[in-house]
């Protein structure tokens, strides 16, 4: 492999590789705006510049590959002085409204400032200012606070496929706005917000909600779809405030859509049942109750259970076992999406992340044997229905409907009991995408309310069975 | 005496025409001996003999450059001819497409054939709206002769050739944000590499040269590469040059001399007559306004490519302005400074911004709000743009403000102590 040298560690590389790549592989940052690895190099920010042995001018790191036995130094005066200068070149403009500004504390510019920046600033000219342009439900910008670095018209035409932002005027006059000042109108448009180094594309979602550092974030998979798109929740005081993509070059890259950002609200809308409800219970329901009360409700002569393909395939598992001891006559059938039955029905939805599937696992339900339900009026004496939360629920004709799982006060209206479970942000588990691969759910945030985990539920059911029949 | 291969030609509307071309100047005869008689190579090697170098600024050997064009490619492969002559000082070009169009057409249909180009582009000025007239006519003449189209002078070559106006931006003249301009994109430098000898206009390898390189291409072909080098004085330019002379001379105007012939001293009194009203020469920008200044004992130098780089100026697109002792120097580069801030394009930013901050602190300066620290920050901040940027619009801006601080620090300070005020 070549090898070339960078501030004195020599470090491998592949041909082809730029050198801020290159550097990061060594353990050296080079600062950058401008450049992200999924998006095209455009040498705009002049951040990242470099000595590079024989070369005349100091060169960007974004756009030079490295070579075998190129000798370059971050630390070079020159390039400490072209910094420290490109950084108060961005700064002559910018509000520094960092103590109103979201983006404070996960801030390219802000951390750049710090590094390489100067603490005191030489002008005295009276900053440029902007009015700005509605961008839509999803994005708030503030165009005081860009600095030009052009991510987000890149993302637009590269990734998302859609021509939407633009630069127009020129010089110290260049504005980035939309096109003709209209809303955006990309399904991906909150990968804006994530890409932008400043605080001048922010999520209106996650405005003023919360300070960037107070965040605790988690490791997770989104469950929006059969994509299975890597991501992080962020939450703090066990409530969650954003969820954002994490790198995953095969599956996501580096994006996701609004529908798998945003689809965590559900899983705190103040309409998701949590407490035990239905008319088999007494006015103060408690778990104590839920044996006797499952009992009598899943003793019809014909008893279906449904199995939506947004749970865990720990989950899965678990509800195929109990009904094979507990509910032997019973047919089980797994549910998601209206019209995507099977994973040949799936496929992609767009050219770029979203699939047709609105379920997480329903490769995870095939893989474990069940049955899709194929009927569009779900008829049997007895319904017992488990489900994580997305999974759209079929008509159910039956005088005894068990939910198990998450429910919203309006989708359970005509159910006799339910037994509220956890959300995706709530639990461990695994799931399987659609290119079958296995990924991990993790907990973010505890159960709320009465809530518990669906094994758990399982098993309070089947001691309360065997308890009676002790009794008896 | 003076050998002069373009100036003769200029003056009368009427030199424009076909007609005249073919009569006075043995019109199309070259292109009619490259296609006939050599190989696309042999056109290239004759060009490298002739050591033309690029007359836009950078003075980049055209042959070699030529050369870089890939034999074989799966793309198109592009001749773009760049009309946009946007340095200020510079009206040279323009002589060439009022009065002798058919020269740069001619030129055109032998490097379009030299680099394998099916179809050349003409990038014209926004503003040169009779130039282009002109122009156009001319290729429509060349068409209607069968010199342009299918199967030129009968041999298998066919060649279009298209102008495209332009829409008034310095940065325009920057030659690959002249190929963005010209494929309806917003007129922005790329990064370079890919050179436009790789991928330059909608891809396809291209070569992007100036009108007064393109234009000499004929005379190449017709005298040989060789004796084109000799009329050159010095060893690595050869032929004449177009100088556009300004400012305060008695005789501004476009004038040729073979290169390297006359110092700045002998153009400015042979050719421009002395300074104007008979005052002292003070100062000369030698080659474009993005040039370094010169002071007035500097001008002995060779006017050349290579003797202006060693006194750390250039020759650029050969356009001297000449300033006399009435002038003032920091408003000169107030108004300088302001061009280039005007014209940045704003991708990167230390030529967005820095142009900006440079003229807000020569405004202050030239309104008597200046200080000595200001002064000091003025040339940091140009020094912090100077090579700093994507392309050479940072240093053309640079380069004025630290050379005129740098020579003419008095009258900076001048006008801090309040001597001298704004009118």
């Amino acid at each position: 492999m070549p090898k070339c040298t960078i501030d004195g560690k020599e470090i491998e590389f592949s041909a082809g590789e730029n050198l801020v790549k290159v550097a990061k592989k060594g353990g050296i940052e080079i600062p950058v705006f401008c450049y992200h690895p999924g998006l095209s190099v455009v040498a705009q920010c002049r951040m990242c510049l470099v000595e590079i042995e024989k070369m005349p001018k100091l060169q960007t790191a974004c756009s030079t590959p490295a070579a075998d036995g190129m000798i370059v130094r971050t630390q070079a005066d020159s390039a400490v002085k072209a910094r420290a200068a490109t950084m108060e070149f961005l700064l002559l403009n910018h509000p520094l409204d960092c103590p109103i500004c979201d983006k404070a504390g996960e801030c390219d510019l802000q951390d750049n400032s710090f590094g390489h920046g100067s603490p005191s600033m030489r002008s005295t000219e009276e900053r440029r200012t902007y009015v700005d342009v509605d961008m839509g439900p999803v994005i708030q910008k503030n165009m005081n606070r860009c600095i030009h670095c052009t991510r987000c018209i890149r993302f637009g035409e590269e990734v998302a496929g859609i021509h939407e932002m633009v630069a127009v005027k020129r010089g110290n006059n260049l504005d980035i706005t939309t096109i003709d000042g209209k809303q955006l109108k990309t399904e991906y448009a909150g990968n804006y917000s994530d890409i932008c180094p400043t605080g001048s594309l922010t999520l209106k979602d996650f405005r003023f909600q919360k300070r960037a550092w107070m965040l605790k974030k988690t490791d997770t998979v989104c469950e929006g779809c059969s994509k299975g798109c890597n991501m992080e929740i962020q939450q703090e005081g066990n409530k969650v405030y954003r969820c954002v993509p994490r790198e995953n070059l095969e599956i996501n890259r580096y994006w996701m859509c609004d529908e798998g950002r945003f689809n965590y609200h559900y899983t705190q809308d103040p309409l998701r049942i949590t407490r035990l409800k239905g008319s088999a219970f007494s006015p103060t329901p408690h778990w104590d109750e839920v044996g006797m009360a499952f009992k009598k409700l899943a003793n019809g002569a014909t008893v279906q259970i449904l199995i939506g393909t947004d749970l865990t395939l720990e989950e899965m598992q678990a509800i195929i076992d109990f009904a094979k001891t507990q509910l032997p006559e019973a047919k089980l059938f797994h549910f998601g999406t209206p019209g995507v039955r099977r994973t040949t029905e799936d496929g992609p939805l767009d050219q770029i992340l979203k699939m047709k599937s609105k379920t997480a696992n329903l490769n995870g339900a095939e893989l474990l044997g069940l049955s899709p339900l194929e009927t569009e009026i779900v008829k049997a004496e007895s319904v017992v229905v488990f489900r994580g939360g997305r999974a759209a629920l079929p008509k159910i004709d039956s005088k005894n409907i068990i939910g198990v799982g998450v429910f919203k006060e309006s989708e359970a209206s005509g159910f006799n009991m339910i037994l509220p479970s956890l959300a995706f942000t709530e639990k461990n588990g695994t799931i399987v995408n659609h290119q079958g691969k296995s990924q991990l759910l993790k907990r973010a945030v505890l159960p709320v309310g009465q809530c518990k985990p669906l094994p758990e539920i399982l098993m309070l059911v089947l001691n309360a069975k065997k308890r009676e029949g002790a009794g008896t | 005496m003076r050998q002069t291969l373009f100036a003769q030609h200029f003056g009368k509307p009427s030199n424009a025409s076909l007609a005249y071309y073919l009569t006075a100047m043995h019109g199309y005869a070259s292109a009619r001996k490259a296609l006939s008689e050599m190989t696309p190579d042999q056109v290239i090697e004759e060009v490298k003999k002739s050591n033309l170098r690029g007359r836009g600024g950078a003075g980049f050997p055209t042959g070699m450059k030529w050369g870089f064009i890939p034999k074989q490619s799966e793309k198109q492969k592009y001749l773009v001819c760049n009309a946009d002559e946007s340095e200020p000082g510079t009206c040279k070009d323009r002589q060439i497409l009022t009065y002798t169009p058919h020269l740069l057409i001619e030129g055109l249909l032998i490097g379009s054939y030299a680099i394998g180009c099916k179809h050349a582009y003409v990038y014209i000025r926004g503003e040169y709206t009779h130039e282009a007239k002109v122009f156009q006519k001319a290729v429509d003449e060349a068409y209607e002769k069968g010199f342009l189209g299918k199967n030129i002078f009968g041999s298998p070559y066919s060649l279009d050739i298209t102008l495209h106006r332009g829409a008034g931006a310095y940065i325009c003249g920057e030659e690959t944000a002249l190929l963005n301009s010209l494929e309806g994109k917003r007129g922005e430098p790329r990064v370079k590499p890919p050179f436009p000898a790789q991928s330059g206009a909608f891809g396809g390898p291209t070569a992007v040269n100036n009108v007064e390189s393109i234009a000499n291409v004929p005379f190449i072909i017709s005298m040989g590469g060789e004796p084109f080098a000799k009329l050159g004085k010095l060893d690595k330019s050869g032929g004449t040059r177009l100088i556009s002379l300004s400012g305060h001379v008695k005789k501004p105007g476009v004038y040729e001399i073979q290169a390297g012939e006359l110092t700045l001293r002998q153009i400015i009194d042979d050719l421009g007559g002395g300074i104007l009203n008979d005052r002292k020469l003070k100062a000369v920008i030698p080659g474009g306004s993005s040039a370094p200044v010169l002071t007035a004992e500097e001008v002995d130098v060779v006017y050349d490519i290579e003797p202006l780089m060693k006194i750390g100026t250039m020759m650029g697109s050969a356009a001297i302005m000449v300033v006399s002792e009435d002038a003032d120097l920091v408003k000169l580069l107030l108004r300088i400074t302001k061009f280039y801030a005007h014209e940045s394009c704003g991708q990167c930013t230390p030529c967005r911004e820095g142009c900006q901050w440079m003229e807000s602190l020569l405004h202050k300066i030239v309104h008597g709000h200046g200080s000595t620290d200001d002064l000091n920050l003025l040339v940091d901040v140009a020094q912090n743009i100077g090579g700093k940027t994507l392309c050479a619009l940072g240093d053309a801006a640079a380069g004025p403000v630290i050379s005129f601080v740098k020579k003419f620090r008095p009258e900076f300070e001048e006008y801090i102590k309040g001597a001298k005020h704004h009118a």
